[in-house]
């Protein structure tokens, strides 16, 4: 059962202090949210477990071994990621792109195999991108994008995968799309699951769990009727906003109003026609 | 997790066959393979005194290993095929080779259409190197060959070193940094070689001519030098070739599917140089190879780099080999220069491959 651990994690650029002494556990077949305000430290806390950027001081385990320990595949057999932008090499075509999830699993002069291409064909056909495969990924769109990076992420055949804003620039019916794919995909194979969102209510009705980051430290974490308050929302996101119960699932729900950042000005003023 | 294990979805489809297109490029390999040996023995017949075809490839065949053929030829032809013709020829062909795959590796590495072999200063260190031979008036042949491909070398290894440890920040290597540090002392070591050329009064032809590239020169010592280093930076370069599709994505994504991109990076770099370095410093520096072979390869075959490096590899030997039958031929018994060749029929045919793929994406 593989497990993720960090413990009294410190990340810095250069002088700056980006996460202190950060702490929390993720167990297989938990899909756990990351949310938090713009620059909290989420996409760095992936980066950092992902052992794309060092550690000031801490240690992240994965499974009992400090990733930064571990060969880099080792580690991506075991851990999968999703980033936020993903830059495709416009060339190549969707079936190579995924096929190249199988490097960690092949030797420096090993060629994929014909279990390597069936691994690679069943992960394109669970997220619906088997009719793409011969087409040029410079020619996608984002939302196909973003299902072959997962599929190449499932090629890896990994036991965790990290997700860092899967559903940035996409349209409601692609990020649900995404969304359900990756909860199925967690249910139904007890993987283990982080993923940074921006949108509370998506991770609020995706997510077991939720740790919500702020100035590089947990704030708060648990359910996400623990997580999502207007206690929290305010103290984090500094804007007073209406938490509601979803309709349908009664889980929380956050609903904005214009005009309460501390940028606003009071409605009349606008209106009066400055512009 | 393995996915053999998990519900295959509603819409399963069967694989479809991927092989065709893997097929065709194998089958392209071997082509062209076959057609480098038949370039060389066509290379090697063509020249200023007639050789009839047949007698050269029989020539050609009776060096062999296992092969039990008597040339049946008078010495001085023997010699103008095995000691004049044939050291060019194959040096050209390494030249080549080495020339387009060093300028795959670097494009790959750098992710960036324009690199070549010369981005981050290997042609103006070699350039410097020679030219700085020319003038120093050393009289050294200690190998069958004089002090300028030796400091043509040197340059531009150190060249390379110092532009490595420029660039390099704490224990990564990024990529913009380094193509910034190479041009800038490119143009450094450029200007004094300009400054040198124009200083060196009757030594300037000399140096123009080396400057533009010629194999008027070219023996077997030079080849056994050449030789070991080309092949040794192929094999590496080659090994590489999946890390280096991978690397395409971006560094952190690379990182993400396990490769080590530093030092991949590094080994790539060091073997690009150092078969650029061989290549330059005994025919000078040859350019539009390094940039031409790869795109046209590319824009046949495709992007992946575990084909697109063999190809070039072999278009590059094929397309230098038959560029300095031209240079030698054409206008005999004058010698063009071999760098005004590879642009004069390079570029036409680059140009007419871009036109007709011109809707396609290729890098």
């Amino acid at each position: 059962m593989i497990k993720l651990e960090l413990q009294s994690v410190d990340i810095a650029y250069g002088h700056n202090m980006v996460v202190k002494d950060l702490n929390f556990e993720v167990m297989p077949g938990e899909m756990v949210g990351l949310i938090g305000p713009n620059g909290s430290g989420k996409s760095t806390i992936i980066k950092a477990i992902s052992r794309v950027i060092t550690l000031c001081s801490g240690k992240i385990m994965l499974d009992g071994k400090d990733v930064f320990k571990m060969p880099r595949g080792d580690l991506a057999r075991s851990l999968g990621v999703v980033p936020q932008m993903s830059i495709l090499p416009s060339a190549f075509t969707a079936f190579e792109v995924v096929l190249m999830g199988r490097n960690p699993h092949l030797g420096l002069l090993q060629y994929e195999g014909e279990r390597d291409f069936t691994i690679t064909w069943r992960a394109m056909e669970m997220t619906a991108t088997h009719s793409l495969a011969q087409r040029k990924v410079g020619e996608l769109s984002g939302g196909e994008i973003q299902r072959i990076v997962i599929a190449r992420v499932l090629t890896q055949e990994p036991k965790s995968i990290l997700l860092d804003e899967p559903t940035a620039n996409l349209d409601i019916r692609h990020q649900v799309d995404i969304l359900d794919l990756i909860k199925n995909l967690c249910l139904e194979n007890n993987l283990m699951v982080v993923i940074a969102l921006h949108d509370l209510n998506l991770a609020a009705q995706y997510c077991d769990r939720l740790i919500l980051i702020n100035n590089g430290q947990v704030h708060a974490q648990g359910t996400p009727e623990e997580v999502i308050t207007s206690q929290n929302m305010k103290e984090v996101y500094g804007a007073d906003s209406c938490v509601y119960a979803h309709p349908v699932n009664g889980l929380p729900a956050v609903l904005v109003k214009a005009g309460n950042s501390h940028h606003a000005k009071p409605r009349s003023m606008i209106q009066g026609g400055i512009v | 997790m393995t996915l053999n294990q998990l519900k295959p979805s509603s819409m399963v489809q069967s694989m479809p066959i991927h092989f065709p297109r893997w097929r065709r490029r194998i089958y392209s390999i071997i082509g062209l393979l076959i057609a480098l040996i038949g370039v060389v023995a066509v290379a090697t017949a063509i020249g200023s005194v007639h050789i009839p075809f047949l007698t050269t490839f029989r020539s050609l065949l009776s060096q062999l290993p296992l092969v039990d053929i008597t040339s049946g030829l008078s010495s001085t032809t023997e010699t103008i095929i095995m000691e004049i013709r044939l050291p060019r020829v194959i040096l050209a062909g390494l030249v080549g080779a080495a020339l387009a795959l060093a300028g795959a590796a670097y494009q790959g590495l750098f992710r960036n259409p324009l690199a070549d072999p010369y981005l981050i200063g290997v042609a103006q260190g070699a350039s410097l190197g020679a030219v700085v031979g020319f003038i120093l008036p050393i009289n050294w042949h200690g190998m069958g060959f004089g002090i300028i491909p030796i400091l043509a070398f040197a340059g531009a290894i150190i060249s390379v070193a110092i532009v490595y440890s420029l660039a390099r920040v704490g224990k990564t290597l990024p990529v913009t940094t380094l193509i910034l540090a190479g041009v800038a002392l490119g143009a450094l070591w450029g200007s004094i070689v300009s400054y040198l050329i124009i200083t060196s009064g009757e030594k300037m032809h000399g140096i123009l001519f080396w400057l533009m590239g010629s194999f008027a020169l070219s023996q077997w010592s030079e080849v056994k030098v050449v030789l070991p280093y080309i092949v040794v930076g192929v094999a590496v370069i080659l090994i590489y070739s999946r890390s280096l599709n991978i690397m395409q994505l971006n560094e952190e994504q690379a990182q993400q599917l396990g490769v080590n991109v530093e030092k991949v990076k590094l080994i790539l770099l060091a073997a690009a140089t150092l078969i650029t370095a061989a290549a330059v410093s005994f025919v000078g520096t040859i350019g539009f190879v390094g940039i031409l072979v790869p795109h046209a390869v590319r824009l046949v075959w495709g992007p992946d780099y575990r084909f697109l490096l063999p190809l070039s590899v072999l278009s590059g030997a094929i397309f230098l080999i038959l560029a300095d039958l031209v240079a030698r031929t054409a206008l005999a018994p004058t010698e063009i220069p071999i760098g005004v060749i590879t642009a004069v029929c390079g570029a036409p045919f680059f140009l007419y491959l871009l036109r007709r793929k011109k809707r396609v994406v290729f890098f």
